[in-house]
């Protein structure tokens, strides 16, 4: 009996005294569930948006290099309660394919917290400032993504396939969905993108 | 303590769970450069060894019905204490080989926040708890442990099936003469419940040939399972993370359903949990003094100590995890000395001794 | 024993220290040698008129003739008493133990021997339906207080003369009597003598429940968390208990009777799943099960998560969850452990509130708890709704509450400080202590581990009755049991 109590204790101090207080809490959490990367004035602007129960979306816009020094401004900056691993979409303009998306998928691939069946397409600027206006279109964009994957097995969706696809050896150019939005948003149009080595 | 004898099915069932979590540790151990079908062939090869390093414990078992440190106690008590020190060794190093991973694996993945030895501390006292109850208690808890290990394996390998690719990836074979070496070392691992079958099974009754072969059967299944989904499923997004399983269960989705990893962290919990609690009852069983308080807690503060220089000495923790070390010191634990007992047991003094035990 | 009857007399009136409940009915028989005899009652525990009817009126008018008071004895046992319930007694600890459970004794001076009138006229609550055991298809009669009401509905349904009643006294002051009942051609000798040593070994002053004995029957060195004593208020399940080898423990005064051994899948096990259809009683056992594991890991679980993996929760419920918990001042595991500990508390309050009161304590609860403190923000509805959750859960597996209960407040504390990984640990020790459990030499998770294929027919599911009936289920014939 003594013997327990003395584990117990033991253990119950070293809890206490030793990290507990640095949990992610769920009131104080700043989730974010999609990331959009655009272009503004020559520069690339990597926008946070925040998961609320808000209509209009809650966004921070932060201007960097890549996707790794967006989370680092994010975290020590911005966002300081921010957590990516219910990251669910990325969207990419199309005019930033070279400039950031191999090195983008690259650096995700890395990190633990990100979930590798999180989606990826590209898109417009219009449908970049749609996104902006409301929170419904992700699910829409999801649903069509899902639904081209299943009409085309060909094309990628996901981190997961677009990341394989850079790296192995045997293509050299690959499919990726992309959003477009013109009057609509409609999703169907596919982009070769080049694999390069 | 329960001193009657339980089935050696429910022993080798729980001895197959802890061979299984070898592959749920499993960061880098395969090589990268291989493929798929070659790491197949070089786990079949490994796992033959393990079968094969089965044979001498088969042996002891099948002809004394005691287990092995009972047996080398009786034959030769003088030499009580050096298999005694040897054993001890052998199992502390075992308990580091995968706790060190484990904590690590949860401070990388998981939690960046908690300190390992944290970690390794509650661990080790709950360990210290299941050891003081008796391998039979703990392999009852493996029955419970091998239905939650089916429900996570399930929903893991059907959660992957929807990323499956085999257009990038195929099954041809390559590989070189250092990746079969590498690989198959890896895989010879698993023999370490071969030295914990030695210990422990002398309380077992109805041992049958068919048990290991089973046991080992199905690990190999599972780790078949792993690598197929890691290879085909997760591709070279795998080779770009530590602990691959821990990926694979991150990127099984069935539906809009995920968080499979947190399955994944409850199984490998558990599983380091069943392996450190039987490592401490075949530890004092070694010494001597199976079940008593005071040797399992210090047995466990060596184990934490040893964990506390692995964690801050990066030197220290290569030498824990070097598979290399380990294979050789469980071909030697397990096969090597049991099998001078085989001949020694022959002895007819040695057989009066074995079986008046056996009586008693 | 000393045969004069003014001194048998004058001990009984020390000993009850002239008690005002020990009456005394001395009587002169009929007979030249003018013969006394006394009658001893405690007011209040036997019947006057059967007394009268059976014993006084036969024996005043009878003629003695010139018989000695040990012949006189034997005729009043062989010709003179009406009563069907005559015990022959000797000593005096055996007349104040006959007299306080409501017999009558006679007492003849110069004769050896005594004689117990069954003539018991004492009240006690009829036998009514159990409100703990409550059934929708079985029998409604439940055990009442007297030792022989209860042991007589236990022999209305086993109509076996294998069923034996072995009597034995606990308690130095309170004498309390208790029956061991079983099937001698079902049980196990070596069961029965370890259940015998330790109500042997029970030490205590005065026995009053059958609760008391509970832990004197529990094994050493067995985790007590959960139960190896079993509780029934119904003579059915006492009953179908038996013929499995069980033994039962009639208490005198308590309607519980105790059954050991007792098994964690006996928990999930009721009268309905006998009487419904097999595919009904599987549903709700598995129902049971579930709701066994939602009482005890909801609480913790949703601590864990919304502590330190918010990630987990599906997104709709994840926004609504961050919602309510951010309004609130207090952290979400102080909160969960405050709304568990304040229904705890109302809960006990319901116990013990009389019934007119109870509408009032009703709607305070509902509403000032349920209602009010949401929309105050003192605490969130979602943790309030999980809280609940578990609670309605805990009742329906009720003889599990005490341990649910513990081990609840337990994995909110450990899923607070460590996550959903300290909930796995205690989970694994939770596993650990409870595959260690023995009851009376049998494992306490027998059919589970040991796992047991033959005995798992009546485990998660009821095979129907033609499969159940094979084989002969023995409690002392599952594996590793140590008798």
């Amino acid at each position: 009996m003594r013997a327990r109590l003395c584990i117990v204790l033991i253990c119950l101090s070293a809890v206490l005294f030793s990290g507990c207080q640095s949990s992610r809490k769920i009131e104080t959490a700043q989730i974010i569930e999609n990331v959009t990367i655009s272009e503004k004035e020559g520069q690339t602007l990597y926008t946070f948006y925040i998961l609320s129960s808000a209509d209009t979306p809650l966004k921070t816009e932060i201007p960097a290099e890549s996707f790794e020094q967006a989370c680092e401004l994010a975290q020590n900056q911005y966002i300081p309660n921010i957590t990516l691993s219910k990251l669910e979409l990325l969207m990419i303009e199309e005019s930033l394919i070279d400039r950031v998306l191999k090195t983008d998928i690259e650096y995700i691939s890395t990190q633990p917290s990100f979930s590798p069946s999180a989606f990826v397409t590209l898109c417009d600027r219009k449908t970049l400032e749609k996104f902006a206006e409301s929170t419904r279109e992700q699910d829409i964009i999801e649903e069509q993504l899902i639904l081209l994957k299943k009409n085309n097995p060909a094309v990628n969706i996901n981190y997961l396939s677009v990341f394989n696809h850079f790296e192995t050896k045997k293509t050299s150019e690959f499919l990726v969905g992309t959003v477009s939005f013109d009057g609509e948003l409609k999703i169907g149009e596919k982009k070769d993108i080049k694999n390069e080595k | 303590m329960s001193k009657v004898r339980f089935s050696s099915k429910r022993l080798l069932l729980t001895l197959m769970l802890c061979a299984c979590s070898v592959i749920l540790l499993q960061n880098y151990d395969i090589s990268q450069n291989s493929s798929f079908v070659f790491n197949l062939l070089c786990m079949l090869c490994g796992l033959a060894v393990c079968f094969a390093l089965f044979v001498p414990s088969i042996i002891i078992k099948k002809r004394t019905n005691l287990d092995f440190l009972t047996v080398a106690h009786t034959v030769t008590p003088k030499l009580k204490i050096p298999i005694a020190v040897l054993y001890s060794l052998y199992f502390v190093w075992a308990a580091e080989f995968f706790l060190l991973p484990y904590t690590d694996m949860f401070s990388k993945k998981y939690y960046s926040d908690v300190t390992p030895c944290l970690i390794a501390l509650i661990l080790l006292s709950a360990c210290v708890y299941a050891a003081l109850k008796g391998v039979n208690v703990i392999t009852r808890f493996g029955i419970f442990l091998f239905v939650f290990a089916l429900l996570t394996n399930i929903l893991m390998f059907g959660g992957s099936t929807g990323t499956l690719d085999f257009e990038l990836y195929g099954f041809e074979i390559s590989g070189n003469l250092n990746d079969f070496i590498q690989n198959t070392v890896y895989f010879i691992i698993p023999a370490f419940i071969v030295t914990l079958f030695a210990c422990l099974s002398g309380k077992t009754k109805n041992f049958r040939l068919r048990q290991p072969l089973f046991a080992l059967l199905v690990t190999g299944v599972k780790y078949g399972l792993i690598m197929f989904f890691i290879w085909f499923s997760l591709g070279d997004y795998a080779s770009k993370q530590e602990y691959q399983t821990f990926i694979l269960a991150r990127a099984a989705r069935i539906g809009f359903f995920g968080g499979i990893e947190s399955l994944y962290l409850a199984l490998a919990t558990m599983s380091v949990f069943m392996i450190i609690s039987l490592v401490l009852c075949a530890v004092t069983k070694s010494a001597g003094r199976e079940s008593d308080i005071k040797y399992v807690v210090i047995f466990a503060v060596i184990i934490f100590a040893a964990h506390m220089c692995g964690s801050y000495l990066n030197s220290v923790k290569e030498i824990f995890t070097n598979n290399y070390i380990f294979a050789v010191f469980t071909v030697i634990t397990a096969a090597v000395i049991p099998s001078m007992y085989i001949f020694a047991g022959r002895k007819s003094n040695a057989r009066k001794a074995l079986h008046s035990i056996n009586m008693s | 024993m000393n045969n004069s009857l003014a001194e048998i007399l004058s001990e009984l009136k020390a000993d009850f220290s002239d008690s005002a409940d020990l009456t005394i009915r001395n009587l002169t028989l009929k007979s030249e040698r003018q013969i006394k005899a006394a009658i001893v009652t405690i007011e209040g525990l036997c019947d006057k008129e059967q007394l009268s009817q059976s014993v006084i009126n036969p024996l005043l008018p009878y003629d003695f003739k010139s018989m000695k008071g040990a012949e006189a004895a034997d005729i009043i046992l062989n010709s003179v008493m009406a009563s069907s319930d005559v015990v022959v007694i000797y000593t005096k600890a055996e007349i104040i133990s006959f007299i306080t459970s409501g017999f009558a004794v006679i007492i003849v001076d110069g004769a050896q021997q005594m004689f117990a009138v069954g003539v018991q006229g004492y009240s006690f609550r009829g036998v009514n339906e159990p409100e703990s055991e409550v059934v929708q298809r079985g029998s409604r009669e439940g055990f009442s207080e007297p030792l022989r009401v209860n042991m007589s509905l236990i022999r209305r349904r086993m109509k076996n003369p294998d069923l034996v009643f072995e009597q034995m006294t606990v308690g130095s002051e309170s004498k309390t009597q208790l029956m061991l009942c079983y099937i001698k051609s079902r049980v196990s000798a070596k069961l029965l003598g370890k259940l015998k040593k330790r109500l042997n070994k029970c030490n205590l002053d005065s026995v009053l429940a059958s609760g008391y004995l509970s832990e004197y029957l529990e094994d050493e060195k067995s985790s007590r968390l959960f139960s190896g004593v079993g509780i029934s208020e119904r003579p059915d399940t006492v009953c179908g208990k038996l013929t499995e080898g069980r033994i039962a423990v009639i208490v005198d005064g308590t309607p519980a009777v105790l059954i050991v051994p007792r098994l964690f899948v006996e928990e999930f096990q009721g009268v309905d799943d006998y009487s419904n259809r097999t595919y009904y009683a599987a549903f709700i056992r598995l129902t049971k099960y579930l709701s066994f594991f939602a009482a005890l890991f909801l609480p913790g679980l949703y601590v864990a998560l919304a502590q330190f993996h918010p990630e987990y929760f599906p997104t709709g419920i994840l926004i609504k969850t961050s919602e309510s918990l951010a309004q609130t001042p207090l952290p979400v595991t102080l909160e969960t452990l405050a709304i568990t500990f304040i229904y705890e508390i109302m809960k006990e309050a319901g116990l013990r509130i009389p019934k007119s009161l109870g509408h009032a304590v009703g709607i305070v609860g509902a509403l000032v708890i349920g209602e009010s403190a949401v929309n105050a923000g003192i605490i969130s509805s979602s943790t309030l709704m999980v809280v609940a959750t578990a609670a309605i859960c805990s009742y329906v597996t009720s003889p599990l509450y005490p341990p649910v209960t513990m081990l609840r407040f337990i994995f909110i504390i450990i899923g607070g400080l460590c996550g959903l990984w300290g909930i796995v640990i205690a989970t694994a020790v939770m596993i650990i202590s409870m595959c260690s459990k023995t009851s009376l030499g049998v494992p306490y998770m027998s059919s589970l581990a040991p796992f047991s294929l033959r005995t798992m027919r009546d485990v998660f599911v009821r095979a129907d009755w033609k499969s159940l009936s094979k084989h002969i289920i023995k409690v002392q014939r599952f594996k590793e049991t140590e008798v």
